[in-house]
């Protein structure tokens, strides 16, 4: 059977996947959900604000989180863990193809290795230019 | 914000139960609480990450998603969703409100036509789905058995998820409803496969679009954290009771929901002009 012998070896893909997934996105949470107590502790009130440093605004996402790694243009505490959630988030997905191109690459399936070599493509051009 | 963190919860818990998605409910909300449109759809779009990516891991752990057909689609999607992210940073957003109440009115058509429960799909596979190797199986629970499937045409499928794509860029939402309907009626995929990979392929879109939210300023930090919190343990729970409710209540709740959103987009935009 062609089926189960392809479905055996992509178990293990699908299993990193899962992990990856719910490693990323727990991480994500915690990080917003700390960042969102801390911003009470720090300000005393959680009102949704429209000041200008609530939002972000970056040319270039690697950028970003070089920035946002060094410790960068953030003073508040609360907002920096807040971001660095956020760009778990966003980086959570983007791993996961990347993890994909390279399971399917040392698989030798070089369709597949073509189909999210190209998603990965389009996201990191998306993320990286403007 | 703690406000909108609990109330996220509820809306994350509806949105996991009609299969709409706690954004579709919560942008509509937001809207008319005061927030601009375009706000509101940036960090729900990025919220979607979290909610989708989330409740993605027991299906795909599970084998139930088809990985390779995700990964196939996703190559239409994100395209899609980067042009409709960039649309929606540039029109006018009264727009938005009446593109939102239109799409959230086609999601009725899906709800409309009885899902045939036939598992096993008779049509034959066609080239590309045969050279790409999308067939797949899975074990399902409540036959208690392996179904195979085949998909057929794959690329009229990717054209579909081009315009699915395009619409949850644009209104920062996971699009499920019309990703399932092009799944099931031109990939003939059987329902629950359907559906789960649907979920799947939705996070990656929504990586996409919030691509183009974070440069263009619209990602508020105290709007999207409680947004995103509140509505994935929302969506946890819901997938939970999911199995336990009765068809027919699922069908009502959805219908009181989708009309009650469609007013209040309607009167947003209406009160706007």
């Amino acid at each position: 059977m062609i089926y189960s012998d392809r479905n055996a070896s992509e178990s293990k893909l699908s299993l990193a996947i899962s992990y990856l997934l719910t490693a990323g996105v727990l991480t994500s949470l915690i990080l917003m959900a700390v960042g969102i107590l801390l911003f009470y502790f720090q300000f005393g009130n959680l009102a949704i604000s429209e000041k200008k440093v609530m939002f972000l605004q970056e040319k270039n996402f690697f950028y970003f989180l070089y920035d946002l790694l060094k410790g960068g243009n953030s003073q508040e505490k609360s907002l920096w863990i807040m971001t660095l959630g956020i760009a778990v988030l966003i980086l959570t997905p983007f791993a996961r193809v990347i993890l994909s191109v390279v399971y399917f690459f040392l698989e030798k399936d070089f369709k597949f290795s073509l189909i999210t070599l190209w998603v990965l493509l389009i996201l990191t051009l998306s993320l990286a230019t403007h | 914000m703690v406000s909108l963190l609990l109330g996220s919860i509820p809306v994350g818990f509806l949105g996991a139960l009609t299969g709409l998605g706690g954004a579709s409910i919560l942008i509509p909300i937001l809207v008319s609480m005061g927030i601009p449109v375009k706000e509101a759809i940036a960090c729900g779009m990025a919220s979607i990450i979290a909610t989708s990516s989330g409740s993605a891991v027991s299906y795909v752990r599970e084998r139930i998603a088809n990985v390779r057909v995700a990964m196939f689609l996703e190559m239409f999607t994100t395209v899609g969703a980067i042009a409709g992210a960039t649309i929606t940073t540039m029109i006018s957003p009264l727009f938005l409100y009446f593109f939102f109440a239109a799409f959230l009115a086609s999601s009725f058509l899906k709800s409309k036509g009885t899902v045939s429960e036939s598992a096993t799909s008779s049509e034959w596979p066609d080239g590309v789905s045969r050279w790409l190797n999308l067939q797949g199986s899975y074990f399902d629970e409540a036959h208690g058995k392996r179904i195979d499937y085949k998909v057929s045409h794959p690329l009229l499928g990717g054209g579909g998820m081009l315009l699915a794509g395009l619409a949850a860029g644009m209104l920062g939402i996971g699009a499920g409803a019309f990703k399932v309907t092009v799944q099931e009626n031109i990939l003939k995929l059987p329902p629950k496969v359907s559906s789960t990979t649907s979920n799947f392929i939705i996070g990656m879109t929504a990586l996409a679009g919030t691509s183009v939210y974070l440069y263009s300023g619209f990602l508020n930090l105290t709007l999207m954290g409680p947004m995103a919190v509140g509505t994935t343990i929302g969506a946890f729970l819901g997938g939970r009771v999911l199995n336990k409710l009765g068809n027919r209540t699922l069908r009502v709740l959805f219908f009181l929901i989708v009309i009650f959103l469609i007013v209040q987009m309607i009167y947003k935009g209406v009160r706007s002009l």
